[in-house]
């Protein structure tokens, strides 16, 4: 795991001194205990194994990376545990995948509605979406990548 | 020279309110700008976490589609395609081009142009995005203390009102929903409490969160600088709550 995060360009956890002002810092370690990003990065530097946390709880708001006294960026660790337990099995989020979806089918994440269409244009706006020509780049972008 | 306008894909599918308030603040303010739609989803930080080459080569395409400066309507977009832009430069040792967020283009026509604004009394709660503040090495505004929308809030006539939990995080970007909707009704609850007329965003995500939670209209801050500079309240998507708030004020 420690040579996967320092290919993917990820903070260092050898740097941490477990000093805990990520955890304090973390919005969603006030909710929910078992989310804890010291430990995250803790339990990879002692034992170089993905750690037992979902890392898609991570709001992503980076306080964590902005208050660490030591440059470890934990956020950028938990993104790569991210894209590691997707290479390693496709694990990610229904919504996540969902928006994957369609991206490869309109080119934009969010796919404009009957109701979105009708109001765009009512208000004077232009058709949202690609050309047929963008859609088959994006889509061959997309394919390169690995998504199926 | 003219400027790439990047809406964002919830901006476009979800609010064209936003869109079109964002085009009416543009032009009454003088900058003209192209509208790119053949620009692609710029490919966030959830897709990001799964593939950082395709987060890349998207932008890589959307860098060639935009040729100028971009200027973006949400902050997720900002972030994502500064980001991208530099990664993808500095591998060709050139210089990224520039995406500038709206409120930041706003804040600067402003104090070239000093437009005479009425003062509507409003009292705004500013819900800063995490991508906007962070990392603070972007420079753009103090993380621990922002004051780039209030600023502009001020110029435009609104009233930004201060809360308790001003710098928390909305939740936005969380694919657990229980957790997610917690953290915005904590902070939505705030606001409230504050005594604010409404929340305003700069990120579209943002807006996702918090509207279904919120007791108070959720607006983009184009909606509100549109309106300041003369677009009629119901073009710019003003909720009848926020309208009738309004005439009490």
């Amino acid at each position: 795991m420690i040579e996967k995060l320092r290919e993917k360009g990820a903070g260092n956890p050898f740097k941490c001194v477990q000093c805990g002002s990520c955890t304090s810092a973390c919005p969603v370690n006030l909710i929910q205990e078992g989310f804890n990003p010291r430990r995250i990065v803790g339990s990879l530097a002692r034992f170089n194994r993905i750690p037992d946390q979902d890392p898609w709880l991570c709001s992503t708001c980076s306080l964590c990376s902005e208050r660490c006294p030591q440059g470890v960026d934990p956020l950028s660790i938990i993104l790569v545990l991210r894209a590691v337990l997707y290479e390693n099995g496709g694990t990610a989020p229904a919504g996540v995948l969902k928006m994957v979806e369609q991206v490869k089918e309109t080119g934009l994440a969010f796919s404009p509605t009957l109701e979105s269409r009708e109001r765009r244009r009512l208000l004077g706006l232009p058709e949202a979406g690609l050309s047929t020509e963008g859609l088959r780049e994006v889509r061959r972008i997309l394919s390169e990548a690995g998504f199926k | 020279m003219s400027l790439a306008l990047y809406p964002g894909c919830v901006i476009r599918t979800v609010h064209p309110e936003v869109e079109k308030a964002v085009k009416e603040t543009l032009s009454r303010l003088g900058v003209s700008f192209q509208e790119k739609t053949e620009a692609s989803c710029c490919a966030p930080s959830w897709f990001f976490s799964l593939s950082r080459e395709a987060w890349l080569r998207l932008n890589e395409r959307n860098m060639r589609i935009f040729k100028s400066t971009v200027v973006t309507a949400c902050d997720d977009c900002f972030a994502s395609l500064s980001d991208a832009f530099r990664v993808l430069a500095s591998r060709n040792g050139v210089k990224p081009p520039e995406v500038k967020p709206f409120q930041a283009l706003l804040l600067e026509r402003l104090r070239e142009v000093k437009p005479r604004l009425g003062f509507t009394g409003l009292r705004c709660a500013v819900q800063h995005s995490c991508r906007f503040l962070r990392p603070s090495g972007r420079g753009l505004d103090n993380p621990e203390d922002p004051k780039i929308v209030k600023s502009v809030l001020e110029m435009l006539g609104f009233l930004p009102v201060s809360y308790e939990r001003e710098l928390d995080c909305c939740g936005g970007f969380l694919s657990d929903e229980n957790i997610g909707r917690e953290m915005a009704r904590v902070k939505a609850g705030s606001a409230e409490k504050a005594g604010a007329d409404c929340i305003v965003a700069t990120c579209s995500h943002c807006m996702l969160r918090l509207s279904p939670v919120s007791n108070i209209p959720v607006l983009h801050l184009a909606q509100l600088s549109a309106f300041s500079l003369g677009l009629d309240p119901v073009q710019a998507g003003f909720p009848e709550a926020l309208l009738r708030r309004m005439v009490k004020r």
